[in-house]
């Protein structure tokens, strides 16, 4: 039996909307009045009759297609967007432009009316659940966009202008492809060059011992090893998943995806968690750790109170208020165990993040693909490296930019990697499993409460249930 | 609830018993045996208390007046500096103004709406036979015993359906439902109370039942709508979980306690820091506890009267 | 509304209908029921002087002071109940209009939903703790208050000096969103800018710190302690005035009898203020199931979850709207079963004084 309790409205707002637009307006009126005139221009807009479909205007859309769009207005802020937004009134429309940090608390509603915006950066701790869109068919196909001529060269489609792995990374199993993932984003270990080289003396270490040996360095500075988000410890896997890549290779990602059994019991992972509940257990932590949430451990990293940060490119722009502009931030490649690791020094996890996807039901797909498209030509690319500190999955676009500190090393660090890029994809198919079950039990293994064995135990029970359970779509 | 309801219904007519205070009693003398001892001993357990009920407040209120430097330096020492720029930045950039305002929108709406219908419904059901009379007083009072995360999903959507989703006659639309239950069990009880003489005499004058309401029995009730108006007042301007689901789309239209949880979530990221948050915090408590401390009879009058639905 | 209405208009009294002479002309029952609709002052005079009238101006003035709490009251607060039961038994996700029924698939899913038992263990560990500790702290504070003080000459019990100070300053964190308590008492307890630690270290217990208490196995106590914090003084206050109305010749006669002063709190003061106590056990287990603001504010997400924080997750981060109203569901019956538990356990004969 198969209900809808909802289908009545949405349909009413169609056939108004068909018939001239006569009703929504003043409903429209109503909700802004009262609301101060955010969110409800969905009825605004109109869809005209399109326009002529060229290589230059792919989604054939007209001088009067607006397009309506929800940013989220977290560590990338949205200023990047708007001057989009700009190039987009330039050649049709105009742009309703909404920034948020609550993105599911913005749109959730209008999703389930059938009347949400034509494109969402869904992206934040408050983001919408991609499995249950997916679920609901409420996501659009972006294949359409990925095989469109690219913004500055018609010649060439947009797919072949990214980066390789960024039209797979928003693949659900599928080959449609439902995300575009705009950041390029390399996580890992965050250091101050100056901190690590001139104050303690000391090279980035490459082997777990080398590590032990600088965090006891920098102790006796009374300096700790490390800090990281206490409060969303999951942070912790963007230096960890990365070196069980490293010592295991990249297959212990498949099993871990896959939701394997055992797949947290394989010997690179438990490598891993014992030698980072070694650095716990050696005192390396910065104090408090465990209870500061992602802003306070970065302002305590950028006061020197830590050496090292396990973080992904967005810190710079984050944190930079607290960063002494003569730091020297850099982000290090995943320490390996020995000599004995299945992958070289250099391991990098990176991977397009950052998501946006035009919802199915939206009043304009296609003028939301079009902002994207924009959003993926040189220019665009460029700026938002230069506004927000972070690269892009635009191939080569931040070429010749004078970059700051972080974000160079970041690229000189996907340079050294070459072929050793890795990324879990567990992450944004399990989202609940990664940062409340995964995340969690890695928070209470550093704080002493769990042994390594113990989170694992915890980690590969969780993995099982998701497994097991029917309601969670599988990806593999 | 209806075994609950009853000390309410006994204590509720009048304005809650403030108990005068007991030492004026007269009464018998009595052994002086244990009174020293006892005495430095219940002193010490309520002066500890004191320091537990004032302390992180007061050190809120201090913090407030620091320098961030100093906030996460030597967060136990008093402030090296006057620090006034926190309140500046609370009230602007952090938009505790703008949060402040609101609320006393969304409050004025609600609170006359609540004390308004409120009192128009038990009055009626109070003072009038009709048929139906007991089924909508049940109906009412049974709103007291769900817990209302129970109709959290489905008022979301219901709310949106009503296109009230994230708007501010939503909200008070919304305030004032929830709050009907307690205030018309309250103040049915103290229309039952008042002396039916006045009433009648008014009637055969030929006041229609509307001015009968409006000019006589509302006066007579004040203390009853004083106590419920008090409850209903703390209980819109503290609301935290209501808001925080059906008005959380834009920032722009945050009510007070949602804006600061806000702000302590993201602080540090953008334009806040400790000391602005401490003296958002300030900023929030000192208004209400000015009220309380001027009304304090009344407010704790109000609000015990309120706990014993 | 209007079928409470019609049966009583509808009979016309005997009155009207062999009345004696004089009588205005008769009006028709459509008249007088469209009466309903008007106000007093647009009603046809015709309408006014009809015997039946005063019958129809009692019914409009009910109807109408009614209708509008009735309205917003059904459709914002009974409807959404109502909705409550039958979205438990469906799969829906919150993001989509349609759904299947799953009937009690979303129960059976909670019983091996080791998360729901864990939000479920604190929500019951915070039901059982919170008021006994409440309670107990309140009855303290309220008899040290009362009858605590130095004996006086003129009188046989007597309350400390300042009682009424300690009662503004108690009562102070009631008047105090809880957002505003979740946010000091968060402050409070950081592990490394907040009072507690710093406290600890300043005075030498600095091996008393703890990295987090706001996450593991600590948040749950700091939960519980700020839960009992802003209550305790509302106690206080509603336990005084109980303990006021307690005539003051029992506590003579107790006193006679020579029993000291926990003799007469046991046996005279307990029993007098059980009522009260009780009905103060069942609130103060209600605002413990409820704890959301403090949790949801305080405590790092995935460290610690009561079943509010459990289903407003579940229903508006991970599209499970279905399964959290079934959580809302089983919340429900706790309470009620709570409140019929307390009410009968707690029965006594109601003592009159």
């Amino acid at each position: 039996m198969t209900s809808s309790p909802h289908l009545h409205r949405r349909t009413l707002i169609r056939r108004s909307a068909a018939a001239g637009l006569t009703a929504l307006p003043a409903m429209a009126a109503l909700s802004a009045c009262a609301s101060g005139g955010g969110g409800s221009g969905g009825g605004g807009k109109q869809q005209n009759a399109p326009g002529e479909v060229t290589e230059r205007n792919p989604f054939g859309l007209t001088a009067d297609s607006g397009v309506e769009v929800l940013i989220f207005n977290g560590g990338f802020e949205d200023q990047y967007a708007r001057d989009v937004g700009a190039v987009f009134e330039e050649h049709y429309g105009s742009v309703e432009h909404n920034a948020t940090e609550e993105i599911s608390a913005r749109v959730q509603a209008r999703m389930v009316s059938g009347n949400p915006p034509d494109m969402i950066n869904n992206s934040g701790a408050d983001m919408m659940p991609l499995p249950a869109l997916l679920k609901e068919g409420q996501v659009a196909d972006l294949r359409p966009l990925f095989d469109a001529p690219s913004w500055d060269d018609p010649a060439v489609k947009v797919r072949d202008t990214l980066l390789p792995g960024t039209v797979e990374s928003g693949q659900y199993g599928g080959q449609e492809v439902y995300v575009l993932n705009y950041a390029f984003t390399v996580y890992g270990t965050w250091y101050s060059r100056k901190l690590l080289h001139d104050t303690l003396e000391e090279e980035y270490p490459q082997t777990w011992d080398q590590m032990l040996a600088v965090c006891e360095k920098a102790k006796k500075q009374g300096i700790a090893g490390w800090t990281y988000a206490g409060h969303h410890a999951r942070y912790l896997s963007f230096t960890m998943m990365p070196m069980m890549a490293k010592v295991g290779g990249p297959e212990v990602f498949d099993a871990i995806d896959r939701l394997e059994p055992g797949a947290w019991k394989q010997d690179a992972v438990v490598a891993v968690f014992e030698a980072y509940e070694e650095i716990a257990a050696k005192g390396y932590l910065l104090p408090g750790t465990p209870g500061i949430n992602h802003t306070e451990s970065q302002t305590e990293w950028a006061k020197n109170k830590a050496l090292f940060l396990p973080c992904g490119t967005w810190l710079e722009n984050e944190s930079k208020a607290d960063i002494a502009p003569d730091a020297e931030i850099a982000v290090g490649a995943a320490t390996g165990l020995d000599s004995s690791d299945a992958l070289p020094f250099g391991t990098l996890y990176a991977t397009a993040g950052e998501p946006f996807i035009v919802p199915a039901d939206a009043a304009a797909p296609r003028a939301g693909m079009e902002f994207l498209r924009i959003m993926l030509g040189r220019d665009a690319a460029r700026n938002f490296t230069e506004k927000v500190s972070s690269l892009t999955s635009v191939a080569g676009a931040a070429d010749g930019l004078a970059l700051p500190p972080g974000l160079t090393s970041a690229q000189e660090a996907v340079a050294a990697a070459g072929e050793n890029i890795v990324a879990p994809r567990f992450r944004e198919w399990y989202p609940v499993f990664f940062s409340d079950v995964m995340g969690v039990a890695m928070g209470e293994m550093m704080a002493g409460d769990l042994t390594a064995a113990e989170a694992l135990d915890r980690i590969q029970a969780g993995a099982d249930a998701v497994a097991a359970d029917d309601s969670v779509e599988k990806y593999l | 609830m209806t075994a609950t309801a009853s000390p309410g219904t006994a204590d509720g007519p009048r304005p809650a018993p403030q108990g005068p205070a007991p030492r004026h009693r007269p009464g018998a003398g009595g052994g002086r045996s244990e009174g020293g001892v006892l005495n430095v001993f219940a002193h010490s357990f309520l002066i500890i208390w004191v320091v537990m009920a004032v302390g992180p407040v007061l050190w809120i209120v201090l913090s407030s007046l620091k320098p961030t430097g100093d906030i996460t330096g030597s967060p136990f020492g008093l402030p090296t500096g006057v620090e006034w720029e926190n309140f500046t930045t609370a009230w602007t950039e952090a938009s505790v103004g703008r949060y402040a305002l609101n609320s006393v929108i969304v409050l004025a709406f609600s609170l006359t709406g609540t004390m308004l219908l409120g009192a128009m419904a038990a009055y009626v059901i109070a003072r009038y036979e009709f048929f139906g009379n007991r089924a909508v007083h049940y109906l009412f009072i049974g709103g007291l015993m769900f817990p209302v995360f129970l109709a959290l999903v489905p008022l979301y959507f219901v709310m949106d359906n009503l296109g009230l989703l994230n708007t501010r006659p939503g909200l008070v639309l919304v305030y004032i439902g929830y709050s009907l239950p307690f205030t018309i069990f309250f103040l049915t009880a103290f229309f039952r109370t008042l002396p039916g003489a006045v009433h009648e005499a008014a009637t055969i004058d030929g006041a229609s039942h509307t001015r009968i309401f409006f000019q006589i029995m509302l006066p007579m009730a004040k203390p009853g709508l004083v106590s419920i108006g008090i409850f209903n007042f703390l209980g819109h301007w503290n609301q935290f979980v209501l808001p925080r689901v059906l008005n959380n789309a834009d920032e722009e239209n945050f009510v007070l306690p949602q804006g600061l949880a806000s702000l302590m979530v993201q602080q540090g990221s953008y334009d806040a820091n400790w000391g602005a948050l401490y003296a958002g915090l300030t900023i929030a408590m000192l208004p209400i506890l000015v009220v309380y401390l001027s009304f304090q009879r009344q407010v704790q009058a109000g609000l015990t009267a309120g706990a014993l639905k | 509304m209007d079928t409470q209405v019609s049966p009583v208009v509808d009979p016309p009294t005997p009155a009207s209908r062999g009345g004696p002479g004089a009588r205005p002309p008769a009006v028709s029952r459509v008249a007088l029921a469209a009466a309903l609709l008007l106000p007093p002052r647009l009603t046809p005079e015709s309408v006014r002087y009809d015997r039946r009238y005063r019958t129809v101006d009692r019914y409009r003035f009910v109807c109408w002071f009614l209708a509008p709490p009735l309205l917003i009251y059904t459709v914002l607060v009974i409807w959404p109940f109502l909705q409550a039961f039958f979205y438990a038994m469906t799969d829906w996700t919150g993001f989509g209009g349609e759904f299947s029924m799953v009937w009690s698939g979303n129960f059976s899913r909670m019983w091996r939903d080791d998360a729901f038992w864990d939000a479920l263990a604190n929500s019951l560990v915070l039901l059982v703790l919170a008021p006994v500790i409440t309670l107990a702290l309140g009855l303290f504070f309220a008899y040290m208050l009362n009858a605590g003080g130095r004996h006086r000459r003129s009188e046989s019990v007597g309350g400390v000096r300042g009682a009424a100070f300690y009662k503004i300053v108690y009562f102070l964190p009631q008047v105090l969103s809880v957002a505003i308590i979740a946010i000091v008492w968060a402050r409070v307890f950081s592990p490394r800018s907040g009072l507690v630690n710093t406290g600890l270290e300043a005075v030498g217990l600095g091996s008393l710190a703890q990295d987090n208490w706001l996450g593991g196995s600590w948040a749950r106590w700091v939960i519980l302690l700020v839960l009992c914090w802003s209550f305790v003084g509302f106690y206080v206050v509603l336990f005084s005035a109980a303990m006021a109305a307690v005539p003051r010749d029992i506590y003579e006669a107790a006193l006679l009898d020579g029993a000291g002063r926990a003799a007469t709190f046991f046996r005279v003061t307990f029993p007098l203020t059980w009522d009260t106590v009780r009905t103060g056990w069942i609130y103060m287990g209600i605002q413990a199931l409820d704890a959301f603001a403090l949790v949801i504010v305080m405590v790092p997400r995935g460290g610690f979850d009561v079943l509010p924080t459990y289903l407003y997750l579940k229903a508006f981060r991970e599209g499970q709207a279905g399964y959290a109203t079934a959580v809302g569901v089983v919340l429900f019956l706790i309470t009620l079963v709570f409140t019929l538990v307390m009410m009968r356990v707690g029965r006594r004969d109601r003592i009159e004084f």
